[in-house]
């Protein structure tokens, strides 16, 4: 097991714009729930806390039949705060350092320990695909230095690796709590964020492809 | 080190099994006494009504006997072994009787450390309840900032009090209208425990 490491799944939101009318960590993903394809990504990791919302009963229910050592957080503003705030829900008492995972990003299974792993701070980039990505411009040690809605190196993946007591709590994006920690480190992963129908699509492929982009 | 006590619904939170339905088992009274308790859990008979209820369904076991039985009841290992560490900083809110409870009670390190409903004995039974816990208004007497963990309906009014409410439903599902007033939940023993440790 890996001890120095929190990893908390922000899951609380009712993912709206992918229209399935439940949350995203639900979405099935090739006969997987979204939620237990990441799950199974972090069968070493010991401190694996996952932030409720939006139907939190049908998620904790779908995680516990998979694996029960799981701390629950609750975040019932969900409708009104960011990622940020759920994200923060889950901080007490974590470990040394603590991982923002979003519940709605697929990662190469291969990728996400590239992040767990780095020794340090990091956060995850990939090629900008989305349609409102937020960008990272990166120095020439590959660190990000600033965030942008309007240019960029890669897109900001959500998934970052951060010292907790460097964290101030925040209720925006969780790019914001990073701001204020830069330069950190950039490591590029291939991921899929699930916002729309057409991601949605696009990460079912991709699944059923072998991960491999066509 | 924080300020918090730590403060601990019995039934099925520290116990493994749950304390009125085994008693009731050995008198082949279970199915009565289960269904008062889902009801019960679910929040669809108060508490008072229900614990009464319960009580004289029992009433007629010697008291000496449910005292053995309780005292045998299994424990979740890692969260009675958190309260065994931390004694001095734990306390047992219960609406079970302190005359079932008392040597479960002393296994625990907890004989000094209970709020639980009382009741009169004579001739080894029961001879009256004098007052059935509310745990509510047993928190609001606390002026050091806590922790609750429960399982139950009626663990919502001391949960919404408390600085960090937790559920934990790794004996039986954690009541839904508890669930809507905790900030997290566990259905692993040793995983609460774990987390209980880092709020000390």
């Amino acid at each position: 097991m890996k001890n120095n490491v929190t990893i908390i799944i922000s899951c609380a939101g009712m993912g709206t714009r992918l229209g399935i009318g439940s949350t995203k960590a639900l979405a099935d993903v090739c006969g997987q729930p979204l939620i237990l394809r990441q799950l199974e990504l972090l069968k070493d990791y010991d401190d694996v806390r996952i932030v409720v919302g939006y139907q939190a009963d049908r998620v904790m229910q779908t995680v516990k039949e998979y694996r029960k050592d799981i701390l629950f957080a609750f975040n019932y503003d969900y409708a009104t705060t960011g990622t940020a705030a759920s994200f923060c829900k889950g901080l007490t008492g974590a470990r040394e350092y603590v991982v923002a995972f979003d519940g709605d990003l697929l990662v190469h299974p291969e990728d996400l320990s590239l992040i767990l792993e780095h020794e340090g701070e990091c956060v995850g980039g990939c090629e900008p695909t989305t349609d409102n990505p937020v960008l990272m411009r990166l120095n020439d040690q590959n660190q990000v230095v600033a965030f942008s809605t309007e240019q960029g190196d890669l897109e900001w993946t959500g998934l970052a690796k951060l010292k907790t007591d460097r964290l101030r709590e925040g209720t925006g994006h969780i790019y914001m709590m990073v701001e204020p920690l830069m330069p950190v480190d950039v490591i590029q992963i291939r991921t899929k964020e699930i916002d729309t129908p057409h991601d949605y699509e696009e990460a079912v492929r991709w699944v059923k492809g072998g991960y491999k982009d066509f | 080190m924080t300020d918090y006590v730590f403060l601990f619904d019995l039934d099925s939170t520290v116990t493994k099994q749950e304390i009125l339905p085994t008693i009731a088992k050995g008198i082949g009274k279970l199915d009565e006494i289960r269904t008062l308790t889902e009801a019960t859990m679910r929040g669809e008979i108060p508490f008072k009504v229900s614990f009464l209820n319960r009580v004289s369904i029992l009433s007629s076991v010697n008291v000496s006997t449910v005292r053995q039985i309780v005292s045998q009841v299994e424990l979740n290992p890692h969260i009675a072994g958190f309260i065994r560490e931390n004694a001095e900083r734990c306390y047992i809110v219960t609406g079970n009787l302190d005359i079932w409870i008392c040597d479960l009670m002393k296994k625990l390190g907890m004989e000094h450390h209970v709020y639980c409903s009382k009741a009169d004995v004579k001739d080894d039974k029961i001879a009256q309840v004098v007052s059935v816990a509310e745990k509510e208004l047993i928190v609001k007497q606390f002026i050091r900032p806590f922790v609750v963990v429960g399982d139950g309906d009626n663990d919502s009014g001391m949960a919404r009090l408390a600085d960090i409410a937790i559920g934990f439903g790794g004996v039986r599902d954690i009541a839904p209208s508890l669930l809507r007033c905790v900030n997290f939940a566990f259905y692993d023993d040793r995983r609460c425990a774990d987390f209980l440790k880092t709020l000390l």
